[in-house]
């Protein structure tokens, strides 16, 4: 049977693993007009009414959390379940989880970008703007959490008349230094990867309101030799900076912890071991949000299965990470010979909040594991649960590290037991409408997958160099003469 | 396309640099061993200082043995490429870890001097190790030492001995086994590793504890992987092996990966002081303390500047990794900064409050070199210093940075 006989719309499964040649990333179509129709008619058809739909529940739910932010500061933080011993509650606990949302973001841009992993194309766009929609969630809790919040801009150290500064020992203040890079870096990642696409939109333009708005944003951009040299060597550059931005932010967060001298905050491997554990989050949150909008979009041919069984092999990697932290601190707080380190974790386990404790440790180390499994990383129904399960568990683990730790500290008569109240739990809940908001505004106007990049990955950029694809048509035979025999 | 050297006419058996190594293997192991003893016998408290000096030695080539086992595993789960004409020597650096085995007996012998909780009688006395006796016992150290030398030996034995297969079946499913073996591989690496830390490094001072330290020697055990690899390579290429194979392509992607993971050092060792420094509590800061007082608060500050300050800085340059021998030269004095990390690990604990640096432990570091490097061709000379049947070993030969 020859390749043109076959249909090649049956190919979808590029996860054979055959290792005389790479798969495919862009799958049945091998010219780029594909990519360029497939993501730009993304923005340019009319606006579905299921994204209406799904656009006013988002709204909605941001709306809550501001009536929720706005009730906060009229009536003052006793609203919120926080009070003496548990200080730091759903706040602090909300900011860990989404800063570490967007670590997958970076890690896919930067990171996978200099390891010259060809199949990040497909979803790094994707992915660095949930980073900044994340990075947006994460800074509002803080913000919200300093009591007095109208002087909040007092976190950063602003000349003044009274010479009063942030101390500067204090990790807090390191994190808004961290946060701010992360929050300056990534933008300017994202946006300087997505001026190729934005010229692509501005020169497809049908209406003058779109060719004046993305004409603007696409800074003049020629698509010329020059333009393009210039392009790529500051996107090598900018991802050079941010790899250690990767590891920096969330270490900086884990010092918010691990520099006191509370049971369960301090203890060495925390830098690594949040890094890990925001790795993990952000790739479960990029695989939840991508699989529908794949579904949604039909963008089964770029982000193909392949990627997705990928992210799912980084889940469990990054899911191992984290179960070997937890064993390590467990083994070392018996090894330590410190009752104090020993008490709070074996009351992590046992104690009164078991519960989450091992929530946590089932979301995040048993659930995992089977993506050990093929069958189970190909399944999208199974690896979008699963996906879900994990952000469920990350969110827990930040809750058992802040909540059981200062629940009960060193002296049994200030133990105590934190309750959240539903302000708490709505307002978190709102912030997950209002990374919606952003997501689906993103996922309207701009381009979500890098077309330029996605391009530079198929067979017809490569110039006979060797790499993804170039054995397509073989690929096409084998999986028609399968379609065939059924 | 690029001009792809023709792998059937390289020049890819250790041959023409088997009498070199061997020299040098003997000549160095010859040296260190009856330097080091002659020394040990001669010195008051010689034997003791040499076992000291023993462990640190020790504990450098496990690491590169180590690194090199983590090597290869991520780059059979990561479905590598580039790396497939450098793969067959770093899966026979694995193998020593039998040696490594073999050289851990004077560590088991010399439990008595070095680790102070070997003494039952004593510990018996005191709280702490009263509590941590269920782990730190000389039969139960023994075990774990035997469970980690098994895992090591048997997983680098089999991605050795499946990738020797391949050379002459040229079956593309042997590569397929292999990556889905370096999965479990991994795990199993991963823990063995942190816990040979601990009970290797971490207990001789049983007092202390600190969890990121398995990561911290995971982190030396791939810088001096990657610091030894460009050495070996250009070694092998100065006698005219693997001189097309191997190209300025392959030296810039390991130099990259050298320069990577010493920052990820100096994280990881950063993070480490900056919390135990913040916390401020004695039973963590007492470690420390041994190490920022007397002499030893130099060779501290001579880990920040030339263990990572001036690494990175010659790193970074393009130039450097882009020159084989330069590239080489600056692996060479990694590992001596490696080394001198492990020094300022182990020996504060014998002699706080001086450095005594002395000829003894260059003997002994070459003696471990001499008799590493002796093994190493040994398993070398056997096969071919190329993953020849490696499915992928065309994109690698063709390989290029962009």
């Amino acid at each position: 049977m020859s390749a043109t006989t076959v249909d090649t719309r049956a190919l979808l499964d590029n996860t054979t693993d055959d290792p005389r040649r790479r798969a495919p990333l862009v799958l049945n179509h091998t010219e780029f007009g594909f990519v360029t129709d497939t993501v730009c008619g993304v923005v340019e058809r009319t606006t579905p009414r299921s994204w209406y739909i799904a656009f006013a529940a988002a709204l909605l739910m941001t709306g809550v959390m501001f009536a929720m932010i706005t009730y906060l500061i009229t009536t003052g933080i006793g609203v919120w379940g926080i009070q003496v011993p548990v200080g730091w509650g759903f706040a602090i606990v909300n900011f860990v989880f989404w800063v570490g949302i967007g670590h997958a973001g970076t890690l896919i841009s930067a990171i996978l970008f200099l390891l010259r992993q060809k199949w990040r194309t497909s979803i790094n766009r994707f992915a660095e703007g949930m980073t900044i929609f994340a990075v947006v969630c994460a800074g509002i809790f803080p913000g919200i959490h300093v009591g007095r919040m109208w002087v909040a801009y007092w976190l950063f150290p602003v000349p003044n008349q009274m010479q009063m500064w942030p101390n500067f020992r204090s990790p807090l203040l390191w994190d808004v230094f961290a946060v701010g890079t992360y929050a300056t870096v990534s933008l300017l990642f994202w946006y300087m990867g997505m001026i190729p696409d934005l010229a692509t939109l501005r020169d497809r333009a049908t209406t003058r309101l779109r060719w004046f708005v993305y004409g603007v944003l696409s800074l003049g951009w020629r698509s010329s030799n020059r333009h393009w040299h210039r392009f790529e060597m500051a996107y090598l550059l900018l991802a050079a900076l941010a790899t250690p931005l990767v590891l920096s932010v969330h270490s900086v967060v884990s010092f918010d912890f691990a520099v006191s001298i509370i049971p369960g905050w301090h203890t060495t491997i925390f830098p690594p071991y949040f890094v890990a554990g925001a790795i993990f989050s952000g790739f479960a949150m990029v695989v939840t949000l991508v699989i529908p909008t794949r579904h949604f979009f039909k963008l089964g041919e770029i982000i193909t299965l392949r990627h997705l069984e990928n992210m799912s092999k980084i889940m469990l990697a990054t899911g191992m990470m984290v179960g070997l932290a937890y064993s390590t601190e467990f083994f070392i707080a018996w090894y330590s010979g410190n009752a104090y380190e020993s008490f709070t974790f074996l009351n992590r386990a046992f104690g009164p909040y078991a519960w989450a404790y091992w929530i946590m440790v089932t979301c995040n180390v048993v659930v995992p594991q089977i993506f050990w499994s093929k069958r189970m990383r190909t399944n999208l129904v199974v690896m979008w649960i699963a996906s879900i399960l994990i952000n469920v568990g990350m969110w827990f683990e930040r809750f058992v590290i802040v909540v059981s730790s200062l629940s009960r500290d060193y002296l049994p008569t200030s133990w105590g037991y934190y309750r959240p109240t539903i302000i708490d739990v709505l307002t978190f809940a709102g912030s997950f409408g209002l990374f919606f908001t952003l997501f689906l505004l993103f996922v309207r106007f701009l381009p979500i997958i890098g077309m330029a990049e996605v391009k530079g990955v198929m067979p017809a950029a490569l110039h006979g160099e060797p790499g993804h694809g170039d054995y397509h048509g073989d690929v096409v035979e084998r999986v028609g003469r399968r379609g065939g025999a059924r | 396309m690029k001009q792809v050297a023709d792998i059937t006419t390289e020049v890819r058996r250790l041959d023409p640099a088997l009498p070199l190594w061997l020299g040098v293997g003997a000549a160095t192991a010859a040296v260190g061993i009856a330097g080091a003893v002659a020394l040990a016998s001669t010195q008051e408290h010689g034997w003791g200082r040499l076992l000291e000096s023993y462990l640190v030695s020790f504990a450098l080539f496990l690491a590169l043995t180590l690194g090199a086992l983590f090597f290869v595993m991520l780059q059979h789960i990561t479905r590598a490429g580039w790396s497939v004409v450098v793969r067959r020597i770093a899966e026979t650096l694995a193998c020593n870890a039998w040696l490594m085995a073999v050289l851990a007996i004077p560590v088991v012998l010399g439990m008595d001097h070095l680790y102070h909780w070997s003494h039952v009688e004593a510990a018996a006395h005191d709280p702490v190790l009263v509590g941590k006796m269920g782990f730190l016992n000389p039969t139960f150290f023994v075990i774990r030492l035997g469970i980690y030398f098994l895992i090591w030996g048997l997983l680098a034995w089999f991605f050795h001995r499946t990738s020797v297969r391949q050379d002459t079946t040229l079956d593309p499913k042997l590569t397929v086994r292999m990556e889905r073996a370096a999965g479990p591989g991994l795990v199993l690496f991963a823990l063995s590793a942190n816990f040979a830390a601990f009970d290797l490094l971490m207990s001789l001072d049983p007092h202390w504890f600190s969890t990121i330290f398995g990561v911290y020697y995971f982190a030396v055990s791939v810088v001096t992987f990657f610091a030894v690899m460009p050495k070996i390579l250009v070694s092998l290429q100065w006698k005219g092996v693997l001189s097309r194979a191997v190209t300025v392509e392959h030296f810039h992607d390991l130099g990259k990966l050298l320069f990577a993971f010493n920052v990820f050092w100096a994280y990881i060792a950063f993070s480490q002081y900056m919390l135990i420094w913040y916390g401020n509590i004695p039973e963590e800061t007492q470690w420390y303390l041994k190490r920022q007082t007397g002499d030893w608060a130099w060779v501290s500050l001579a880990l920040l500047v030339f263990h990572f300050i001036i690494p990175f800085l010659v790193l970074v340059s393009r130039a450097v990794k882009r020159r084989p021998r330069l590239l080489a030269f600056t692996g060479s004095y990694m590992v001596v900064m490696c080394w001198l990390d492990l020094y300022w690990l182990v020996i504060p604990e014998f002699s706080p409050g001086s450095v005594r640096f002395g000829l003894i432990d260059v003997f002994c570091f070459l003696g471990v070199a001499g008799v590493y490097t002796l093994a190493l061709t040994f398993r070398l000379k056997r096969h071919s210093l190329i993953a020849e049947g490696d499915p992928r070993l065309q994109e690698s030969m063709a390989f290029h940075t962009a």
